[in-house]
């Protein structure tokens, strides 16, 4: 009843916001997106980005911002209303609200606007397999916000580890652990941690296990069905990997209490000297460490492919090569459709990939001799401050389906001392033949959309207290019958079903 | 309100005694049925009309084709939520936790109310009972954040059961001390304002009975145990009522805040579950369908304790 009670709010509250832009006025599109948290507040009028935008697209922006840490929220109270704004950032294209929603017909099937090149040129020069992938039932109902592929991966301080007695970057799984081990014991007598992890241990996990050569989330075996990542054996190995790690104080004991929002601050804080997330924290974490600590010198290194023992290479990778979709509602009427799928079309395009993914030059970076855009550094403070209130996460309506086209692209000598982010690029393009794709990431299990969050959250809390040494193998393998029981052997039917339905 | 009545009676037609003499009440005491007014349609509006939302527990509700729109599908959710043995943990750990509460907090606030009752310094006494209400108005996210402060690994208290025993004792990240964490910090917060009405039932006990209690040479146990016990026996047992209702409400503000991997097997309520369904998943008819089986046995266990009462010789609900 009180769930009711609260949809009515939002409701009401919803519809006094809106704004229905007249026939003079710009054409004014509603977005809501997700926001992460920055010391200035955004400011939406007299905002030069957004005027930009205005000037450049001939559309007036109206953002609406859901906190990251409780988007899944927003989305689902702002899906219950019955005129949500015109476009959505999902940040799950396969939340069970997104997937319900879309069959109900809740948003615009954009099936046949993705292919028309005449149209929107720079949305049909997207990834035909990827908006397979974001697909329901064969209908595509979004623009994916597309990523860096694989982009999942290990980075380290190699100036600890030099210090630790380990010079050479780690190229099989036999290195990492020697790197591991000796980066805690150097831990130990600093009162720091060899691996930094948090509350959410799914992705640390992912990365080890994938690694030693377990599927990702769901696996094929040699009689071509489907089955769940923790059935392999080496998803068991990469877990002992970590029980190890956390055995001889690599791994700090409360992680599980630790928040995501403070994983960096350990490692800047120099309590953390390795993380199993994305690659390109990595750079960033570096440049953190020049701008605010005086560092100079190169002390973060990522990991490329690492062998097994039988010398075959797999990498986890953390997206599919997209993050999310953006929605369009049918809070836009028929006629004003193509209004809108024109302005995500312009924010594919070289102008508006460059506003939505760095600002403007002057206001947020300058541009170099070179051509490349940069921040000067007596400058740093001020275009941070600039980009907080004027543009910060309007990055996140950026898609960049048919690749980077920004002009000026951004420096990829940035943080001058570090070849980090070209390393970054070149990593990406070598750890994507190895990835290891998810076979059913396409399908909708019934009973997965149903009891999917319970279920995932068994398999990760077992994980959790089996490297923590709360459980043995013994509980691990009960926890993981538990799951069965609990409708995991159901999903895997469903799965297996869809995924056959789809080989023939 | 007279004129419907009216009606009422012209579509009945056989104008019975009871709607007469109805009519004749309404017509005499109308300032006050005009004053039921606001209440009422209050009640209609914001308890009653909302009802009808219950028809989403049977249906698969999308938000965007509406309550009307939605495909029904029967009692398919009730049915979802039984076919897989996870019920029986969230009933099992919300029922815990509910009888853990019901035996340490229910009484907390009575001791509490008789402990400031027996203070003679009436000045004392009132600085007392407006310090002891304050917790109340301490959001629960600040109560947890405390928490996290004194019982976490770098807490006071950590270290300090760390020095007494030689090992530490993981408060937050254990499944062992996730419930008294969780009725700790609910003692903590609602005792002082819990007392509030046991003071007031306290201040109707004729004060004679205790003069002549005392003539008689009754200590200050004596007395309380049979003057001031007795006198609110029936405000105890109404309470206790009450709280019958709420058997199965563990509320999940305060769970989930306290909630982690390690400990999720015990914290993992009926209404947690409902929240995560509900809004973080947006299975609004699975969520309503949960929600809808947990009042009806709330319901039944009201009207069952309330019989209890009865039967006792207690006044209870009504």
């Amino acid at each position: 009843m009180k769930k009711l009670v609260s949809l009515f709010l939002v409701l009401a509250l919803a519809l006094s916001v809106m704004s229905f832009a007249t026939a003079e006025e710009p054409f004014e599109i509603s977005i809501l997106l997700p926001e992460f948290p920055a010391d200035i507040d955004f400011v939406m009028d007299n905002n030069p980005v957004l005027e930009k935008i205005q000037e450049l697209s001939g559309v007036k922006l109206n953002i609406q911002w859901g906190p990251n840490s409780t988007y899944g929220d927003i989305l689902n109270t702002t899906l219950a209303d019955k005129n949500p704004p015109m476009l959505i950032a999902a940040t799950d294209a396969r939340a069970p609200i997104i997937v319900n929603s879309a069959r109900a017909g809740a948003f615009w099937d954009l099936t046949e606007a993705v292919k028309d090149e005449a149209n929107y040129p720079y949305l049909a020069a997207g990834n035909d397999g990827v908006y397979n992938n974001i697909a329901v039932d064969g209908h595509v109902y979004g623009i994916y916000r597309s990523r860096a592929f694989p982009r999942g991966g290990i980075y380290y301080r190699c100036d600890i580890a030099k210090e630790a007695g380990i010079e050479k970057t780690p190229e099989t799984l036999e290195e990492l652990t020697a790197l591991a081990e000796a980066l805690a014991a150097y831990g130990k007598e600093h009162d720091a941690y060899a691996l930094n992890m948090c509350s959410y241990t799914a992705g640390t996990v992912s990365v080890i296990t994938v690694a030693f050569g377990a599927p990702n989330t769901w696996g094929v075996d040699e009689n071509g069905d489907i089955y769940p990542a923790h059935k392999s054996p080496a998803y068991l190995e990469g877990l002992n990997w970590l029980r190890h790690l956390y055995e001889i104080g690599g791994i700090d004991p409360n992680f599980v209490q630790i928040s995501t929002s403070d994983w960096d601050t350990i490692e800047r804080n120099n309590k953390g000297y390795m993380r199993f997330d994305c690659l390109d924290n990595a750079h960033r974490q570096q440049e953190w460490f020049e701008n605010n600590a005086g560092v100079e010198e190169q002390i973060f290194q990522t990991v490329g492919p690492l062998a097994k023992a039988d010398g075959t290479i797999s990498v986890w990778p953390q997206n599919a090569g997209f993050n999310g979709e953006i929605l369009v509602t049918k809070s836009v009427s028929e006629a004003d459709l193509p209004k809108v799928l024109k302005f995500l079309d312009w924010c594919n395009s070289s102008d508006g990939q460059t506003i939505i993914n760095a600002g403007l030059e002057g206001l947020t970076y300058d541009v170099n001799d070179a051509g490349f855009r940069y921040v000067p550094e007596e400058k740093v403070e001020e275009y941070t401050k600039n980009s907080q209130m004027y543009h910060n996460n309007i990055n996140q309506m950026g898609m960049g389906v048919p690749g980077n086209l920004e002009n000026p692209k951004s420096d990829p000598t940035y943080g001058k001392k570090t070849q980090l982010r070209q390393r970054y690029e070149d990593l990406n393009a070598e750890l994507a033949q190895y990835a290891v794709l998810n076979p059913c990431y396409p399908f909708v299990s019934e009973t997965y959309t149903a009891f999917g969050s319970d279920l995932d959250t068994r398999i990760n809390d077992a994980a959790a207290q089996y490297i923590a040494g709360m459980i043995d193998e013994d509980g691990l393998r009960a926890a993981w019958d538990e799951w069965a029981a609990m409708g995991g052997d159901q999903v895997t039917a469903e799965f297996n079903e869809a995924y056959h339905a789809a080989q023939n | 309100m007279a004129k419907k009545q009216a009606e009422a009676k012209a579509i009945h037609g056989t104008g019975s005694e009871y709607w007469r003499r109805l009519l004749a009440d309404c017509k005499r005491d109308k300032w006050l049925y005009l004053l039921l007014i606001p209440g009422l349609i209050y009640f209609i509006v914001f308890k009653y009309l909302p009802m009808f939302g219950i028809v989403i527990a049977f249906e698969n509700y999308v938000p965007y084709s509406g309550v009307l729109g939605s495909q029904w599908v029967g009692l398919k959710w009730f049915e979802y939520f039984f076919k897989f043995p996870a019920w029986i943990d969230y009933l099992k750990n919300t029922l815990i936790l509910s009888l853990m509460n019901i035996v340490l907090f229910f009484p907390a606030p009575i001791i509490l109310a008789l402990l400031l009752n027996e203070m003679m310094n009436l000045r004392y006494k009132k600085l007392l009972q407006t310090l002891l209400y304050v917790p109340h108005f301490i959001s629960i996210v600040i109560v947890v954040s405390i928490t996290f402060v004194m019982f976490g690994p770098s807490g006071i208290v950590y270290k300090l059961t760390e020095r007494v025993l030689g090992h530490p004792i993981n408060y937050m990240g254990s499944p062992d001390t996730f419930r008294w964490m969780i009725i700790g910090q609910t003692i903590w917060k609602e005792t002082g304002w819990g007392t509030i009405i046991f003071l007031a039932a306290l201040t109707n006990v004729d004060t004679q009975l205790y003069e002549a209690a005392m003539v008689d040479g009754a200590g200050r146990l004596r007395r309380l145990w049979h003057i001031t016990l007795p006198a609110i026996r029936s405000t105890i047992v109404l309470m206790l009522i009450l709280r019958m209702g709420s058997v199965l409400d563990t509320g999940y503000d305060h769970l989930i805040l306290m909630a982690n991997p390690l400990n999720r097997r015990v914290s993992q309520t009926l209404d947690v579950f409902v929240y995560q369904q509900g809004i973080q998943s947006g299975q609004f008819s699975y969520a309503s369908a949960i929600g809808l089986m947990k009042s009806i046995i709330s319901v039944s266990l009201v009207l069952a304790s309330n019989k209890i009462a009865h039967m006792l010789g207690e006044q209870g609900l009504y």
